[in-house]
């Protein structure tokens, strides 16, 4: 019984000293870590909409509107990005299926219809292949195009306004990027009433 | 005296005149088909690359056995069918510093650091196609059709596969027969491969059950897995690397296994992971992964075939 | 002093990655870039110096029929606090490093260390031990991460070192370029660093 007691002591301090230094580095991080998880997330936000300064997230009812619509299953979060008090866009982020799985797109689009940047993030596409939608080169081809035409993809030649060029060996994560896009930019001119 | 001259053994004292050279040497004049139809169909480059390869190939060896102090065996041509395959498993469009880094790879990791000829446990040629695979993706899938200006196309199984390639015209058989299609340098023509087979075997250098197998399962399974379409099948026979891989490339001395049972399991192994690999997974060709799977378990395939001495007595069980 | 010879062995002589092939599951997943191996030494030397020093002062008290897990309790403790550190000031690390920063907690190097030398000796010297470990380990992700992230992406801390014909390798920032890289690694450590009786 002795022999239990001493154990189950030395475990009992052991424990309450480590608990109670894990709570006061919480205590002493806790803030700021929330700060940067909003942060993180208003980053991705505003790489693609570059002129906000403040996001709001759509409220319930009207984004349960949009996804009521069944042509919308891609998108996934809408945030209306805000300059002040005036609504300058969304940012709309759709998770369509590429070759390997699931792709995260955000699409920033400006109220007069124009894409100001799509952000590529987690995916799971061929290293080398289809995880290339994620740089800079293939994301730029949709900054400038418009909610006026569907996006199409073109494996060859000079794409022209309504169309991108397919990464090379990567055409269908390229048309699941396309296609996610397409959905934000008819949820985002449904939104904005155009 | 130079008794160190005289060797004391027992009978049969018959020499067979085959030598680790004279079989490689067999190996290349049967590639020699594949190779020309090769450049027939894909221009000088696939030349090219194939001496690219082979160079480095030997380069390496010779350098790997410098650096372990191992005598200079270049002269067995080992060297010179690994390069001759590496080469073969690749599109003509690879730049030659690419399939050098194969041959590289190959010779240097795949072979020498694990002991050497007869010591490798897996086809070298293989281990450099799927490290090239790996590590240049785009280049590795660029095949063009054959003829003078390079038109990007897909491969028939790529086609089959569906996804990137999916809606493009399928050759006819005659043209997968004769080597008339997109692919890698070696192994686009049945034809070719065959006549080379037909040679090794006619020399004796390789035995009929390894390719037999294999090529057989390969029908059977895709017969079945194709919907009981016979059509599918002989496609799937003639498409992609499955003869070059059957004929040249399973039959390797150390790392398929050595009894007549285990030959024979092999192949009915490689074909049924070429087949699950084309028609479930991720990837249109499953040839080189299944036989380098099935290297990997050859010496167990090894110890549970070994036949049963002659006047052995089996114990009941 | 001995206290040199225990912080340098973890250098050279007794280097978890090279010599005692601890730690590889974060040795393998996370040289892929520099910028992670040497956030992920750091972060291991973090925690290692922090467990050896208190299991080294509680040595006395511990009873030997519950020593593994208070070492745990101990070094999960630390584990968490690190992250939470890295968390509030360094996102970018955090995300990098994922689920390899409370993985630490199961990292051979430091369980063994626990056992094997903060167990038996001084405070000082464990500090010492705990140091000397994670610096080994550190500049052996270091070095590792360097080969892969410039064979594998042409880039070294995320600057690219060539121009944009360069093709890089991909293999290398895949899982079997980390065997390779790690295994050829060890051949080319002992190489170096063992003198060789001919």
């Amino acid at each position: 019984m002795r022999d239990y007691i001493g154990l189950t002591g030395v475990l009992f301090l052991v424990c309450a000293v480590m608990a109670a230094s894990l709570g006061y580095t919480n205590a002493i991080t806790h803030d700021r870590i929330q700060e940067q998880i909003v942060r993180a997330n208003d980053e991705a936000r505003k790489e693609v909409l570059p002129d906000a300064d403040a996001f709001e997230i759509l409220d319930d009812n009207t984004f349960s509107k949009i996804k009521s619509n069944g042509k919308y299953y891609f998108i996934t979060e809408i945030y209306t990005a805000k300059a002040g008090e005036e609504v300058v866009g969304y940012a709309v982020k759709v998770v369509p299926k590429g070759y390997g799985g699931a792709i995260d797109v955000v699409v920033g689009i400006g109220t007069d219809g124009i894409i100001q940047g799509i952000k590529v993030g987690n995916n799971t596409e061929t290293p080398g292949l289809g995880k290339n939608s994620a740089t800079p080169k293939f994301q730029n081809q949709f900054k400038g195009k418009t909610w006026d035409n569907t996006i199409n993809v073109i494996k060859s030649g000079t794409p022209k306004d309504n169309e991108i060029a397919a990464l090379s060996g990567a055409t269908v994560t390229s048309r699941a990027v396309a296609e996610g896009v397409n959905q934000a930019l008819e949820a985002a001119r449904e939104l904005s009433g155009k | 005296m130079e008794n160190s001259r005289f060797l004391v053994s027992s009978s049969p004292h018959i020499r067979s005149g085959e030598t680790t050279q004279r079989i490689m040497l067999d190996v290349i004049i049967a590639l020699m088909p594949a190779l020309l139809a090769g450049v027939f169909y894909f221009g000088l480059n696939a030349l090219t690359l194939t001496v690219t390869a082979v160079i480095f190939a030997v380069a390496t060896e010779a350098v790997m056995q410098i650096i372990l102090k191992k005598p200079i065996t270049v002269n067995d041509l080992s060297a010179v069918v690994t390069g001759i395959l590496i080469a073969f498993n690749v599109p003509v469009t690879l730049p030659l510093w690419m399939v050098a880094i194969g041959s590289i790879f190959a010779i240097a990791i795949a072979k020498q650091c694990f002991g050497g000829l007869g010591f490798n446990f897996i086809n070298p040629a293989l281990a450099g196609r799927a490290m090239l695979l790996a590590s240049f993706p785009a280049k590795m899938t660029n095949w063009v059709a054959p003829g003078a200006d390079a038109v990007s196309t897909a491969t028939p199984l790529a086609i089959l596969k569906g996804g990137e390639a999916a809606g493009q015209a399928l050759p006819g058989l005659w043209d997968m027969f004769v080597g008339n299609i997109g692919g890698c340098i070696g192994e686009t023509s049945a034809l070719a491969l065959i006549i080379g087979g037909a040679y090794l075997l006619y020399r004796g250098v390789i035995n009929i059950r390894i390719p037999a197998t294999y090529i057989g399962t390969v029908a059977v399974l895709t017969f079945l897995f194709g919907g009981f379409d016979s059509s599918a099948m002989i496609y799937h026979v003639l498409a992609g690397g499955l003869f070059l891989g059957a004929i040249f490339m399973a039959t390797d001395y150390s790392t398929s296994p050595m009894t007549p049972k285990g030959q024979i399991i092999f192949g009915i192994g490689c074909g049924f992971l070429t087949s699950v690999i084309r028609f479930f997974g991720g990837y249109p060709e499953g040839v080189s992964y299944s036989i380098l799977l099935m290297n990997l378990a050859a010496p167990l395939i090894d110890k549970y075939t070994v036949p049963r001495k002659f006047g052995e007595v089996k114990k009941s069980a | 002093m001995n206290l040199w010879k225990d912080f340098s062995n973890g250098l050279i002589k007794e280097n978890p990655t090279f010599r005692l092939v601890l730690g590889t599951c974060p040795t393998l997943a996370l040289t892929t870039a520099v910028f992670n191996g040497i956030g992920m030494g750091i972060a291991a030397t973090a925690v290692l110096i922090g467990s050896n020093l208190i299991i080294s002062l509680i040595k006395k008290i511990v009873p030997n029929e519950v020593r593994i897990p208070i070492y745990i309790v101990v070094i999960a403790t630390f584990t968490t606090i690190v992250q939470m550190l890295i968390q509030a000031f360094s996102p970018a690390l955090d995300k990098s490093l994922g689920i390899y920063i409370p993985l630490i907690v199961v990292n051979c190097i430091i369980i063994a260390r626990a056992e094997a030398f903060a167990a038996k000796n001084p405070v000082i010297n464990s500090v010492m031990d705990g140091l000397g470990m994670g610096l080994g380990f550190t500049a052996a992700l270091t070095i590792i991460s360097a080969v892969r992230e410039i064979l594998g992406a042409g880039t070294f801390l995320g600057m690219p070192l060539f121009g944009e014909s360069f093709e890089p390798v991909l293999m290398m920032i895949l899982p079997p370029g980390g065997f390779l890289v790690y295994g050829l690694s060890i051949a080319a450590f002992n190489k170096i660093t063992s003198p060789r009786k001919s």
